[in-house]
């Protein structure tokens, strides 16, 4: 009953370009996307599995290979991706579990890192939803995660997707930082202790 | 024309009712979020100015995207305007229903059909369907399909989101009697 390999029923991108902030062209603008596949619950009608790994073995590695092929290629090429991130949402009869196993594992986040050429963890987020909740997934950047210009999210929602015995898997990335960053860095950051909030307040 | 955001979907349907679709059905929908040209004027009785600034060059920054994601040609297609809340339907319906931004779609995708549309004043976050029918025969039973679309924080309230939306085929398990059967 192990998956041989993924069972994919659609591929869905979303591409976000912010090119105006409160009327002002934006300082960097930068394209944001998501893709995002939806599968059949490999664990779907089983009960508890105890041993999810032949399944992780079986499918998140193709997975992984299909979602990081199409950001590549929708950004333009790895150099294009600075930031990124993974994200799934289980239908309404799995576990959180199952997300979990798909995305955490090395069989699919070091596929989605070797092939942006990232050194980063990878930030994600899961939840499990009915079909056409949005989903937002955060990034981060490739190489160096604390890095606090990249710190962003992209949103993702499939009209008829999770249903209940499905799953929706997502990776995302992000060509640069946020379209205006200006909140400064861990470099350039006074220090900030609860003594120093006291120092302030009471300067004012 | 001021373009705040552009926001791309594509979709490729691998399974339909359990069985295969091979080649996988496409689908594209581009959506760019602008400021309403009308936006903070009261009611504006003739409209041709703005239609005529803004409409032309939305139809050139959308239609060639819009063919561009789909990656295909285009086989079926429709429009939407989205107005948000402070705005007249009248305002998303000027800058759509006029052959200065239609016929750019018309002409990238080599079709002769009037655009199926979606207009409609809303709220940012609100979910729309776009109709679609085939380029060059409206009647063509097969082709007849709409994709759903949303922006999360689009249209303010004094925005208006702009859409085209292409399908490469009908939709994917089609197997309704044709028209001319039922006549």
């Amino acid at each position: 009953m192990s998956g041989a390999s993924c069972d994919i029923r659609k591929v869905v991108t979303v591409v976000d370009e912010v090119l105006l902030e409160l009327g002002r062209p934006v300082a960097t603008p930068v394209r944001r996307v998501a893709v995002a596949a939806v599968i059949r619950n490999p664990w779907a009608g089983r009960g508890f599995v105890a041993d999810l790994q032949p399944e992780v073995e079986s499918v998140a590695p193709e997975l992984a290979q299909i979602l990081t092929g199409r950001l590549i290629e929708t950004l333009g090429g790895v150099d294009r991706i600075e930031a990124f991130g993974k994200a799934a949402v289980v239908g309404l009869d799995g576990e959180i579990e199952h997300g979990g196993a798909l995305i955490h594992t090395p069989f699919f986040g070091n596929v989605l890192r070797e092939l942006t050429e990232g050194t980063s963890i990878i930030v994600f987020s899961d939840d499990r939803l009915p079909a056409g909740e949005p989903l937002t997934v955060p990034l981060w950047h490739k190489t160096a995660a604390a890095t606090r210009s990249h710190y962003q999210t992209v949103q993702i929602r499939i009209p008829d997707a999770p249903r209940h015995d499905e799953l929706v898997v997502v990776a995302a990335a992000a060509s640069g930082p946020r379209p205006n960053a200006r909140i400064g860095d861990r470099r350039t950051d006074p220090a900030v202790r609860l003594a120093d909030l006291e120092k302030l307040e009471s300067a004012r | 024309m001021n373009v705040r955001k552009i926001i791309t979907f594509t979709e490729d349907i691998h399974t339909e009712g359990g069985r295969p679709v091979d080649p996988p059905a496409r689908t594209a929908v581009v959506l760019a979020v602008i400021e309403n040209p009308w936006a903070g004027q009261d009611f504006v009785a003739d409209l041709l100015p703005g239609i005529d600034e803004v409409a032309p060059k939305l139809g050139e920054l959308l239609a060639p995207r819009v063919v561009e994601a789909l990656g295909a040609p285009v086989e079926a297609y429709g429009k939407a305007a989205i107005v948000g809340l402070d705005g007249e339907i009248e305002h998303g319906s000027a800058l759509i229903h006029t052959l200065k931004f239609g016929d750019h779609f018309r002409r990238a995708a080599e079709a002769t059909t009037l655009l199926p549309a979606v207009e409609k004043r809303a709220a940012a976050g609100t979910v729309f369907d776009i109709p679609l029918k085939h380029i060059t025969d409206a009647t063509v039973r097969s082709h007849h399909q709409t994709i759903e679309a949303r922006v999360p924080d689009g249209p303010r309230a004094d925005e208006i989101v702009i859409g085209l939306a292409a399908a490469a085929q009908g939709r994917p398990q089609a197997r309704l009697a044709p028209l001319s059967t039922e006549r």
